[in-house]
């Protein structure tokens, strides 16, 4: 990734900021609210792939932690993996297929975020969530994030300069730039 | 062999990712980092602040139409309730009815019967929770205002949370409904006394210690108990008892209680500047 680039999703992260601190924290059902930090983390696994995409969702998660107090660093951890296993989940051939994986990799990567994010936050002797809440808030990032991940995949990809994204590539006979 | 190259190489990036992350939690579990960290936190809550004020002041009407497009259900009972007491009060319309609106909820904070004479700070809250996992929320005053952390905060009836974390211009309050937020309570007469536990969003308190001997009936009030070391000054209202049970031979009952203040529609609140007991 360029430097140009790296300023480019650097300014995506700070709307991110704006955008979950100002508005999305108020959108709250059930308890939860969308978790824009985790859509853009979604978004780095599928356009840039595991290792990069990775990266940008390290960046990410450790800006997260800094609205949050949960222990320092665990928001960077979850997305880390959350972002590798999309990164990966898209580089196989069933990754080819038109939007309906990005949303279906979006779905499963807000439960599995919210998933993984308890698991550690226990492991680390955080309060437990209630099982029942714990449904709630993976419903809600989930949905949220099968709402929000084709816009943010849209800016990602313009950010990271990597050319159409690779779903519409692929339905238009192109290649998407890596 | 470049697929397999590629492939250590990501996994490689994995492994220096996780290490810098755990790295990252360590160092917040350490003393001196830990409060470099949480200073940093605190600027950065500061350096949002404004843009939160903004949007929240425009989007607060917004969120209480969504509020109560959610919350349809309990709306309509709850309009039911007030429907026989509203004749009385019937008025003419006001023309600014939002501006109105937001004024009554800062005259409820005036005068509230329950602080006596604990200083209190007005503050809006300006962010609902940060994180799905933390039942909290931020308002506006932080330690240039005088608010520290571990004071009470209040809206209305009674109790909504504690200040958990202090910036110089906004604050952190973690709600008594947070899986993390416990502390003691009285009920019932002769008095007793409890530990109250939250066991999350939209879920009524739990009360802990509660011996098989103690009377209890639902619809009971529950206050702050203040005793000796307690977190919180005594008196302050918290709730009603709403369900208790008892299996026969326990040593103790179950005791849930419903928090008297709304926590779903906060826009303003009273810091209560009281510390407790060192």
């Amino acid at each position: 990734m360029t430097g140009r680039a790296s300023l480019r999703v650097a300014a995506v992260v700070c709307v991110t900021v704006v955008v979950q601190e100002g508005i999305l924290n108020g959108l709250v059902v059930g308890g939860a609210h969308p978790d824009a930090f985790l859509v853009l983390a979604v978004a780095a696994g599928l356009v840039a792939g595991p290792q990069t995409g990775a990266v940008i969702a390290f960046a990410v998660g450790l800006v997260a932690d800094l609205f949050v107090l949960t222990p320092f660093g665990l928001s960077a951890l979850v997305y880390v993996l959350v972002a590798f296993g999309v990164g990966v989940a898209a580089s196989l051939p069933a990754g080819r297929s038109p939007y309906s994986f990005r949303l279906t990799v979006a779905l499963a990567g807000g439960i599995a975020g919210t998933l993984l994010f308890e698991g550690i936050s226990l492991l680390l002797g955080q309060p437990r969530m209630p099982a029942h809440e714990l449904v709630v808030v993976a419903a809600v990032v989930g949905i949220a994030n099968v709402v929000l991940v084709l816009p943010a995949t849209a800016v990602m990809s313009r950010a990271i300069n990597t050319g159409p994204p690779r779903d519409l590539a692929a339905v238009s006979g192109g290649s998407a730039a890596r | 062999m470049s697929t397999t190259r590629r492939n250590t190489s990501q996994r490689l990036t994995l492994a220096i990712l996780i290490l810098l992350s755990v790295t990252a939690i360590t160092l917040d579990y350490r003393g001196e980092a830990s409060r470099a960290i949480r200073s940093i936190r605190n600027g950065a809550r500061d350096a949002v602040s404004p843009i939160q004020r903004v949007l929240a002041d425009a989007l607060h009407p917004i969120g209480d139409l969504f509020s109560g497009a959610v919350n349809y259900g309990d709306a309509v009972r709850e309009n039911e309730q007030l429907r026989g007491e509203l004749g009385a009060l019937r008025r003419e319309a006001l023309e600014n009815e939002t501006a109105e609106h937001q004024l009554q909820e800062i005259l409820n904070e005036q005068n509230l019967p329950y602080v006596q004479n604990i200083p209190q700070l007005l503050a809006e809250v300006i962010s609902g929770p940060s994180s799905n996992f933390q039942d909290t929320f931020e308002i506006d005053r932080g330690t240039s205002s005088g608010v520290g952390v571990a004071m009470p905060v209040v809206a209305g009836p009674g109790l909504v949370g504690t200040v958990i974390s202090a910036g110089s211009g906004t604050s952190v309050v973690q709600a008594i409904t947070d899986p993390g937020s416990s502390f003691g309570v009285s009920f019932g007469t002769p008095t007793s006394v409890a530990v109250a536990y939250g066991r999350g969003t939209g879920y009524p308190l739990y009360l802990a210690n509660v011996t098989a001997d103690v009377q209890v009936s639902v619809g009971e009030a529950v206050y702050s108990s203040g005793i000796a070391g307690a977190a919180l000054p005594a008196g302050i209202p918290v709730g009603t008892v709403s369900s208790w049970h008892y299996s026969g031979g326990a040593l103790t009952k179950t005791v849930f209680v419903t928090p008297v203040a709304d926590l779903s529609g906060l826009n303003y609140v009273t810091v209560l500047q009281w510390f407790p007991a060192p």
